[in-house]
């Protein structure tokens, strides 16, 4: 778990010193990493606000980027033997790392699982309250150019999800179309309306199953 | 009190898509299991290019700039680096007369 702290520290800072920046307060930060406990829709989350977003905009790009969980929880469902009341639990805390891990090497059982997903549920908040902080510190962020501090860091996100030429293509016409569509549209409709459409022609483009 | 309105529409469709795996076992088709992968790609695209520009004229540097960050995310796939070179870089060149 610990090479997965390391990515999940920066992580966690860089949502907070955002967050903050965007005009979050330090509990309304916290608040969603407590209760939403998932990095890259806070992460977008707060991008979104930062350009006006509306609530339901939000609340539905989230659902595009979360709705990977039904995956992670059937294949799971499947392999760890787990109670009602277990699969409540497990599911609060299940992330993308939590999920690899249990599969690729857990021991397959609830605490182990429950001891993955609390483990990066721990760290993840302990930075996002030392990111809050942090962000909060920082003077005057229009002056300071601190906003583009959100292209560089969707970058980052980004670059290392590129591993096929499709998914390059994915990437280059999702950025293209929500550009265009900003000239006109405001807020967080762009970001949806070019995400679900590269998306569904990443989908339309490939043929071979891909987990 | 919209924040909490938007902080726990973003709970129920996290938490509702978690336990609705591990609740219920359906088979998804394959067309929307390759849709999930392409879906954080396209998100964080979309949310790179409308911010890029920038409302103050440094629309030159801020793209000089973000280059520099997609290189050394390419190259070390390091995020912490990715971000500290980019507004490195941004900074350097804000400095820049002209």
């Amino acid at each position: 778990m610990v090479p997965l702290w390391l990515g999940v520290i920066p992580f966690g800072l860089a949502y907070a010193v955002l967050a903050r920046d965007t005009g979050l307060s330090v509990v309304e930060t916290e608040a969603l990493s407590l209760l939403v406990f998932a990095g890259s829709a806070q992460v977008s989350a707060v991008g979104l606000l930062g350009r006006g977003a509306g609530g339901l905009e939000i609340v539905l790009t989230t659902f595009l980027l979360n709705v990977r969980h039904v995956l992670y929880g059937l294949s799971l469902g499947r392999v760890v033997p787990l109670s009602p009341r277990e699969r409540v639990v497990a599911a609060y805390f299940l992330t993308d790392e939590a999920y690899g891990v249990s599969l690729a090497r857990g021991a397959r059982t609830f605490p182990f699982v429950l001891g993955a997903e609390l483990s990066l549920f721990a760290v993840w908040n302990l930075a996002t309250v030392a990111g809050a902080f942090l962000g909060g510190v920082i003077p005057d962020p229009e002056r300071l150019g601190v906003d583009f501090v959100f292209p560089v860091a969707f970058l980052a996100l980004l670059v290392p999800l590129l591993r096929r030429r499709v998914d390059v293509l994915v990437a280059v016409v999702a950025g293209a179309v929500a550009w265009l569509l900003a000239q006109w549209l405001p807020g967080g409709l762009p970001v949806l309306g070019a995400g679900a459409s590269a998306a569904l022609l990443g989908a339309a483009l490939t043929r071979e199953r891909r987990a | 009190m919209s924040f909490w309105w938007t902080c726990g529409g973003m709970l129920a469709v996290t938490f509702g898509s978690r336990l609705a795996g591990l609740t219920l076992q359906v088979r998804l088709p394959a067309f929307w299991l390759r849709f999930l992968h392409f879906v954080p790609i396209a998100v964080f695209a979309a949310l790179v290019t409308p911010s890029l520009e920038g409302s103050r004229g440094e629309g030159g540097i801020r793209v000089a700039a973000a280059a520099a960050a997609t290189l050394v995310a390419w190259r070390t796939r390091q995020l912490a680096l990715a971000i500290a070179v980019g507004m490195g870089a941004f900074w350097l060149l804000r400095l820049v007369p002209g």
